[in-house]
């Protein structure tokens, strides 16, 4: 999980924050395809990818350069869900979202000073205890103590949820590449590479470790309350959904850990198939999501960037995005053909399992070229 | 980068952002939620769902409310449609079902896609109380009706005023603990042992049990919550049979419930009364508790049968024939009938009001009987009135669902105390 080269220009810095800012902000207008009573459904997709980008991407900014594999998304998000059942009533949506990052951040920090000096499987594990811990000590309060099991959250109009974590979306993205740039994240990549080295040269592993655990799950709360607000009822196993740690690290997998976009090129793919499959293939949905992630792992180690950025050929490069582009193509041209014979499949999920398998096969292609020219 | 840049970087970025959100929300106060309106070209009735069909959930789709809205698509597009009146002909209803997987998110988001992509006509309810409590504010936001099936609950009741498009069809704790106490009582039982699961049902049930059970002298010797995942019950079922209460009750699912029979058949515990939440009358508990001889004896919540009404013995009749070559369907003996009759009164308020425009819908149901295949049914404060249910209590005799309610709806006196269980 190593970290990509953080050189270039002055000018050259800017570039991509201005591209996220431009992106975010053009955005922000699909809130004008409805109104606030009424949203079009596009909106409410994207609330669920760009809750997916936040999780992804806050779970890349620790777990991919330091290498510690951390399941405890669930467990803050689990915590910003029940800061919007609790305090959605009385406190707007953002206040909630910073309440929530904070108190995120605050049990990540304390979680993290006692665990962070576990190594490997140990602080995965316990990560994820704590998902379940979390689960069952609320369930256990509610039940003993407020004799109910579900809270019901005060809805928030989906424009808002959308446009907040949008907001929310644009500071994640402009911290993961900032700290990709910076020393911190320097260190952070110096730990995923060799703690005892990164220790011996002078950096506070244990404070690197704390501090970037706690941030990114300060994100990883606001954004539980702000989904949350969508979810309308909760309850413990709602709230604490063991699948929401499994997402996002899929989803960083499928795009490529310890990239910048692999994360987000990670969640818009996996929410839009999740979406399409369940909708068009309910029967077929884990066979066929199961098999992208098994033919992913198998063939594709690095991700969809991680690949491309081995990839020394600027012309190879070019033309693995262009013959993904093409077999995206013909997945829709495939699509249209069907849909015309009154088949109704989805239609986004043939563009993107053929974009899928045109990657994963020209990306072996090229590299089994790449041996025998070697050889 | 200096951090003056990061710093403007920021708040070029909140600035921004912040224009557009301002922008967005003027224009959203410039426009007005459109009414309903009659489409001259309509050709069917949109009915979309969102369903459990994978995941811990499925098997309430597949044995619950599943069968009957299959069979009454089916029957109504066999029968050419329900005729509505403003559009002076028969409309066939098209059905949309998304499988939530189980998921609360996936649930809610498909809703929406419902509403807003699909343009559906009516809504039918999610699988299970949780998921009805948030399918039900999201149905109301947009003014479709919602009539429940397999969810549902007192505290979801107590916000029935805010969603006047929701309709409550079974029977809860506040008509079934009423009618177990009455039983307890007419037999003579005088302490109960209540495991309860630490969900919905299990707390209101138990809470509703308590005050209920102490006004009547019942002695409540224990009164033990687990969790919906616990791994062994054999600790409780222990406590339980030390306890020497004369009932054991279980307000509970089967995943507690029918490991909980098979450790107190293993332990030969078989106190003089069993009575057993949610899949105690489904008929499929036989074959997971050893055949008709396996159940013998056990009471629950429910229940009709096919003595309950020459309507109830045809609708049985048809629901068996129509999911024949289901390998999960099985008869359940609370709740199919009630779900089947939701649907009947969707369908007579469409024929009735001759619209399809749910806000009318609501007061006609409100306001109007109907008969169905529990006979004539009506709704009391959104919920359908308790004379209307067919029985609150059943138990198994010879394989047979017997309703044992002490009152006029009872099919059998009820087998006190229970028989010994059969050797397996």
């Amino acid at each position: 999980m190593n970290r990509s080269n953080g050189g270039g220009s002055r000018i050259g810095q800017y570039i991509i924050p201005i591209i996220i800012i431009a992106v975010l902000f053009g955005l922000s207008f699909l809130t004008r395809t409805g109104t606030s009573m009424r949203p079009s459904y596009i909106v409410v997709l994207f609330v669920s990818i760009l809750n997916y980008i936040v999780l992804a991407v806050s779970w890349n900014i620790f777990s991919g350069p330091s290498g510690y594999i951390a399941l405890s998304t669930a467990a803050f998000f689990g915590l910003g869900i029940y800061v919007s059942a609790l305090f959605g009533e009385s406190l707007p949506l953002p206040v909630l979202m910073i309440l929530a990052g904070a108190i995120s951040f605050v049990i990540a920090a304390i979680i993290g000073v006692i665990t962070l000096r576990l190594r490997g499987v140990y602080f995965t594990i316990f990560t994820f205890g704590l998902v379940l811990l979390l689960q069952y000590l609320i369930l256990w309060y509610e039940v003993k103590f407020n004799n109910l099991r579900g809270r019901t959250v005060a809805s928030v109009p989906y424009n808002t949820v959308f446009l907040s974590l949008l907001v929310l979306v644009g500071i994640v993205l402009l911290a993961a590449y900032f700290v990709r740039k910076s020393r911190f994240g320097m260190a952070l990549s110096g730990i995923g590479e060799c703690e005892d080295a990164a220790a011996h040269v002078g950096v506070n592993t244990t404070m690197v470790k704390v501090i970037a655990f706690a941030a990114t799950s300060f994100a990883i709360g606001a954004a539980g309350a702000a989904k949350a607000t969508t979810m309308i009822y909760i309850d413990p196993p709602i709230a604490f959904n063991v699948m929401m740690s499994f997402m996002p690290v899929l989803m960083v997998i499928f795009g490529g850990a310890g990239t910048f976009l692999g994360p987000i090129i990670g969640a818009i793919a996996f929410t839009i198939l999740q979406e399409q499959l369940t909708t068009k293939w309910p029967k077929w949905y884990m066979i066929i999501f199961g098999t992208v992630m098994i033919i992913s792992i198998v063939f594709l180690p690095k991700g969809l960037v991680g690949t491309i950025g081995e990839m020394k050929s600027m012309q190879k490069k070019i033309a693995l995005l262009g013959i993904t582009a093409g077999f995206m193509l013909i997945g829709f041209g495939f699509t249209q053909i069907l849909e015309a014979a009154g088949v109704s499949i989805g239609g986004l999920v043939f563009p993107l399992l053929f974009g899928i398998a045109g990657f994963v096969i020209f990306a072996n292609v090229f590299k089994r070229h790449k041996g025998k020219e070697a050889a | 980068m200096s951090k003056k840049s990061f710093l403007s970087l920021f708040l070029v970025f909140a600035l921004i952002l912040s224009l557009g959100a301002v922008s967005t929300v003027s224009v959203q106060a410039a426009e007005s939620e459109s009414g309903y309106t009659i489409d001259p070209d309509k050709t069917e009735i949109l009915v979309g769902a969102v369903r459990s069909q994978t995941g811990v959930f499925a098997m309430f789709d597949q044995t619950a409310f599943g069968p009957c809205y299959r069979m009454w698509v089916d029957k109504v597009n066999a029968d050419g449609g329900i005729y509505v009146e403003e559009y002076g002909k028969k409309l066939p209803i098209k059905l949309i079902v998304y499988d939530d997987t189980s998921d609360m998110n996936q649930m809610t988001q498909l809703y929406q896609k419902l509403i807003l992509e699909d343009h559906v006509d009516f809504l039918l309810p999610p699988v299970s109380t949780a998921f009805l409590s948030a399918a039900v504010p999201i149905a109301s936001q947009y003014g479709y009706l919602m009539i429940g099936a397999e969810g549902g609950s007192d505290t979801l009741k107590e916000s029935l005023a805010k969603y006047p498009g929701f309709f409550s069809v079974l029977n809860y704790s506040e008509t079934q603990i009423p009618a177990i106490v009455d039983l307890l009582l007419e037999q003579g039982m005088e302490s109960a042992y209540i495991i309860y699961i630490q969900d919905t049902h299990g707390i209101e049930y138990s809470t509703a049990a308590e005050p209920a059970f102490k006004e009547a002298g019942i002695e409540i010797k224990a009164m033990t919550s687990v969790p919906a995942d616990i791994a062994d019950m054999t600790p409780i079922v222990t406590d339980a049979m030390n306890s020497g209460a004369d009932v054991l009750i279980m307000f509970a699912y089967p995943q507690i419930n029918y490991p909980a029979i098979s450790i107190a058949k293993t332990l030969g515990y078989n106190p003089k009364m069993i009575i057993m939440g949610p899949g105690g009358s489904f008929e499929s508990a036989k074959a997971a508790l050893g055949g008709d001889a396996g159940v013998e004896g056990i009471i629950f919540e429910g229940a009709w049968n096919t003595k309950s009404s020459p309507e109830a013995a045809q609708f049985a009749k048809d629901l068996a024939e129509f999911n024949k070559d289901d390998p999960n369907f099985g008869m359940d003996w609370w709740g199919h009938i009630v779900y089947y009759a939701s649907l009947e009164v969707l369908q007579q308020a469409i024929e009735g009001a001759g619209t399809l425009d749910n806000s009318v819908l609501a007061e006609y149901i409100k306001n109007n009987h109907f008969n169905v295949s529990m006979g004539e049914i009506w709704f009391e404060n959104q919920e359908i009135a308790h004379e209307c249910f067919l029985g609150d209590l059943g138990q198994w005799q010879n394989g047979y669902p017997e309703v044992v309610d002490a009152d006029e709806d009872r099919t059998a006196d009820p087998i006190v105390p229970k028989p010994e269980w059969a050797a397996e």
